[in-house]
């Protein structure tokens, strides 16, 4: 599967993971911000940036276009006033044909804008066009040492499917994560 | 522009066409583009094309007349948005990401040299720069080099190229023209190592892309052929011309270092070469008592090779090379595939040998495969053995290799289905197995035997399991999830096996041939056996997701729920049975004797008979042990369920609170092995809630203390265990300090600060010690 190279990041996105057991989104929802989808190619370097920035793993020019013009409804930025300060690139195709799969590519949000819950509210964007879409399932990698997006992500009903072994070029583990939306059965794993 | 209109056939035509017609512009002259100049040469296209069933539209394309496109080129680019791309059909994710920006330092290797770099130098280049010396090297080089090879081997079996590591040695590349004896010798015996530790690895075959990468610069390694026979003769040789010569130095202390190093290459080479040909010898006990005397020797020798560490050249500060001389750290920087520059850590010598000293250990410890003969002792083996040495390829290579150098090969030159057959009679000793037995040659109950044994054969599924203990922990559990399916058709055909023989039992019955019958009597000793090691599977498949950090806190309570549910009662019994069954059969053949004794012989024979039971009493509960500890991690398994209800009751799990969330998704995606399973039923998600519904009726407090309870049962079974081992030990701290957090619980403490608590999973991979934070 071509998908499962694709790597994620996400740095310190989560609220405080010591604070109190019961946190939802309203309470932290930013509204100060605005959030909007790719529209043109002068996004695309807004992209690179804030992607390059956090991740260790290269990622090509074609990688950002491949997801952004194919599923510009899934690229999402989160903006105060004119600054970008967060943008998660995802995409949905069919795996397994009639199922529809979601998948979360990248994810950054600005280092001084962390701990507000911009990063989940970009992925509840995220997977609630891909649940429009009929999504059956979504799922992501993530480096098993980034706490804050595991805590992310399992806040939002992810489970844990796999550690995939030096899965990253700095030889770090990884995650794959899976939430799924319908309950498809006895599905067989397309990232095997 | 939207998803579908990238992808759409005119644009890419258009693009295509467009590119070809600007092509033929270029070169007028030609009416037809050559191969080589369509890039058609190229190896990697040339592989591709081999591969691909596009291949064939691809070599048309040049050969036609074209058509000028131009115009509805430009008009086709004029649909396209700034910096939008046309999309080949075949250029997909994959293709993107492995796609190298040039000049970008993350991506493009070459941007790790300097302009004033020179390139790094061949062997050849090496000996005429007079960087590297062939012959009359000092000790000291001697030393570095070798131990600089040893830091190569480690850093290979870690994972890293051969290339990047191993080949960066400029004396592996060609050893016949070493003059120095002991450096020549020494490079062919590393070069061997090679081709064997790699023969070993593709044969045990529980390698996986993230272990170990079997393939590396095949051209050096031909150059000179393997001839692994001769290295040990070549390695003693020189090593006894050093030790003459040394015996004529005032100060021999270098020499020998360099002995020494010698002397635990040869005997780390026989080991490895004679694992690999353990598959074509005949005696293996015998091959096996080499190995086993060799690693004894190599793991003296290693304490001696530690202390002598300062002895060599020191690798330079700040350089890449191990070694300042014979390495080129670079060289092979140009030939690697096309993909993002990895680091590649060549780890220091100290940790290098202390890498050996563990192999050299675990090699040991495999040895001990041999004394376990049946499939029950075999099984634990290898459990205990990935928990100890799940890290390293080679150790579980050559446990692999140990234990059957073919499938259907264990202990030598035993049938596989003669193996599991005398397995199932060591586990639970069904009378049809005992050949003394009266139907034992009864062409039918032979036939159905035959069928059966032949069927778990066929399946692959008990040798299957023995073969996934030997991959990495990760790749475990995958493969255990499709291990647990095929359970289901063996049990099948194992609980008919048990109904034929109780048939047959009850035909001898109504033929009036009572003793026949009454030997026959069949319990279900064939599903018995089978669904023992399912269950297996399934608790290892389970409670391998705490070791992967697989589950989320909020999951623990349905994880340990199951197991102390049912999964650990329902081993205990299939023991518990398999031991009634083994005490049922010894009183009956105590009783059989016992008529024989009295109506025929005398007193003497008499007095034999009765000793015998005795002595077999004892050995009729094989299980009492693993039946105990089992009892412990039931106790641990409802602490846990428990103490989770609690915490959670409490509020002091965080839950996750999102509308996309449904427990019973998780529920049944965490079980699915399960599911297809005739037995154990799956339990539903329905079920389980009801079950937890009621569990979590009573208070927080009460919850806590019923905690508690079960973490004291825990205790009080691990500290009634006779010489328990570190994993009792560890588990009975657990149960204390667990015991004593929740009573803390139960009193109220921190009613106020609902925290979750730290679950620490250093002293257990299933088990954690709960922290209050």
């Amino acid at each position: 599967m071509s998908d499962t190279d694709a790597k994620e990041v996400v740095k310190d996105v989560q609220m405080d993971s010591s604070g109190p057991c019961t946190e939802s989104l309203e309470k932290t929802q930013p509204w100060s911000y605005t959030f909007c989808e790719f529209e043109d190619e002068s996004q695309l370097k807004v992209i690179q940036n804030m992607i390059d920035k956090e991740l260790s793993e290269p990622y090509s020019i074609y990688t950002y276009r491949y997801f952004v013009y194919n599923w510009p409804d899934l690229c999402l930025f989160a903006m105060d006033g004119d600054r970008y300060v967060g943008v998660i690139v995802s995409k949905l195709d069919m795996t397994l044909p009639g199922v529809p799969q979601g998948y979360i590519a990248m994810l950054a949000v600005d280092e001084a804008y962390r701990k507000q819950g911009i990063g989940k509210t970009l992925v509840v964007m995220a997977i609630e066009a891909m649940a429009l879409k009929d999504a059956a399932m979504v799922v992501l990698e993530t480096e098993m040492t980034n706490k804050p997006a595991l805590a992310l992500y399992e806040s939002l009903g992810f489970i844990r499917e796999r550690r995939l072994l030096r899965y990253y070029m700095n030889g770090v583990d990884a995650f794959r994560l899976k939430l799924i939306i319908q309950d498809t059965g006895n599905l067989p794993d397309t990232d095997d | 522009m939207n998803g579908s209109s990238v992808v759409e056939p005119p644009d890419f035509q258009a693009a295509t066409a467009a590119a070809a017609a600007a092509a033929r512009a270029s070169s007028s002259e030609q009416d037809e583009w050559s191969a080589s100049e369509c890039g058609f040469l190229d190896p990697e296209v040339q592989r591709v094309m081999r591969s691909g069933s596009a291949a064939e539209d691809i070599t048309q394309y040049p050969m036609h007349g074209w058509v000028d496109v131009t115009k509805e080129f430009h008009d086709a680019c004029a649909e396209l948005q700034p910096g939008e791309l046309a999309q080949d059909m075949l250029f997909g994710l994959f293709e993107a990401m492995s796609a190298i920006e040039i000049m970008d330092p993350k991506m493009d290797v070459g941007m790790g040299f300097d302009k004033q770099d020179l390139p790094p130098p061949s062997f050849e280049a090496a000996i005429a720069m007079g960087a590297i010396k062939l012959d009359d090297l000092t000790p000291s080089e001697l030393i570095g080099i070798f131990d600089a090879l040893f830091s190569c081997i480690v850093s290979w079996l870690e994972g890293n190229s051969m290339d990047q590591v191993l080949f960066t040695c400029l004396y592996l590349h060609a050893p016949s023209k070493i003059k120095d004896k002991a450096l020549r010798v020494f490079c062919t015996a590393v070069r061997n190592l090679i081709v064997v530790i790699k023969n070993i690895i593709a044969g045990a075959a529980v390698n996986e892309e993230e272990d170990f990468q079997l393939y590396g610069n095949s051209a050096l390694l031909g150059a000179e052929k393997a001839q692994p026979a001769t290295i040990f003769g070549s390695l003693k040789e020189v090593e006894d011309e050093l030790v003459r010569k040394s015996k004529q130095l005032a100060a021999p202390e270098d020499w020998m270092a360099v002995v020494h190093r010698l002397r635990f290459m040869r005997h780390l080479f026989q080991v490895i070469y004679q694992v690999e040909q353990m598959a074509n010898i005949e005696s293996s006990e015998e091959t096996m008592n080499e190995i086993y005397k060799n690693l004894n020797v190599a793991s003296e020798l290693l304490p001696l090779i530690r202390r002598t560490l300062d002895r060599g050249t020191q690798p330079e500060k700040g350089s890449e090379a191990p070694n300042p001389m014979g390495f080129s750290p670079r060289i092979h920087d140009r030939s690697q595939p096309p993909a993002f520059p990895r680091s590649i850590k060549i780890r220091d010598r100290p940790a290098s040998y202390q890498f050996l000293e563990e192999m050299v250990t675990r090699f040991k410890y495999a040895c001990k495969v041999i004394r376990h003969k049946d499939y029950y002792s075999a099984l634990n083996f290898f459990i205990e053995y990935s928990k100890k040495s799940g890290q390293c390829i080679l150790s579980r290579s050559v446990l692999q290799s140990l234990f059957s150098a073919n499938i259907r090969v264990a202990h030598g030159k035993q049938p596989m289905k003669q193996f599991l057959r005398h397995s199932v009679q060591i586990f639970n000793s069904p009378p049809v197995l005992n050949t003394k037995h009266p139907v034992a040659a009864d062409p039918k109950v032979q036939q159905h035997l035959e069928n059966f044994f032949r069927y778990c054969i066929n399946m692959n599924t008990f040798t299957q399991f023995i073969r996934i203990c030997g991959f990495n922990r990760a790749r475990q559990r995958d493969k255990l999830a499709r291990l647990i399916e095929n359970f289901d058709t063996i049990q099948v055909d194992a609980a008919r096996l048990d109904s034929l023989m109780n048939q047959l039992a009850n035909e001898k019955a109504m033929e009036g041939n009572e003793p026949l019958s009454t030997a026959l009597k069949h319990s279900t000793h064939f599903s018995t056996w089978v669904l023992y090691n399912c269950f297996r599977a399934m608790f290892i498949f389970l409670m391998s997701g705490f070791e992967l950090e697989l589950y989320a806190v909020h999951e623990f309570l349905y994880i340990y729920w199951y197991p102390y549910e049912f999964l650990v009662g329902f081993l205990v019994s299939a023991l518990t049975r398999t031991e009634n069954i083994l005490l049922a059969q010894e009183e009956y053949a105590e009783h059989q004797s016992k008529i024989q004794s009295n109506s025929g012989s005398g007193g003497a024979a008499k007095n034999r008979k009765a000793a015998k039971p005795k002595k077999n009493k004892k050995q009729q509960r094989p299980y009492r042990a693993e039946i105990v500890f089992y009892h412990a991690l039931l106790s641990l398994c409802g602490g846990m369920y428990k103490a989770m209800g609690a915490l959670t009751k409490d509020g002091r799990v965080r839950l996750p609170l999102s509308k996309f969330d449904n427990e019973e998704i998780r529920y049944n995606r965490r079980f699915l092995p399960f599911a297809t399973l005739t037995s154990p039923p799956p339990v539903s998600y329905v079920e389980f809630k009801n079950i937890r519904d009621h569990m979590m009726r009573p208070s927080a407090e009460e919850l806590y203390s019923y905690a508690a309870k079960h973490f004291d049962q825990a205790r009080n079974v691990l500290e009634s265990i006779q010489n328990p081992d570190q994993e009792m030990l560890d588990l009975l701290q657990i149960a204390r300090t667990n015991f004593v957090v929740m009573n803390v619980l139960a009193r109220g403490h921190q009613k106020e600060v609902k925290r979750q608590p730290e679950f620490d999973f250093s002293k257990h991979n299933y088990f954690p010690i709960i922290k209050l934070k």
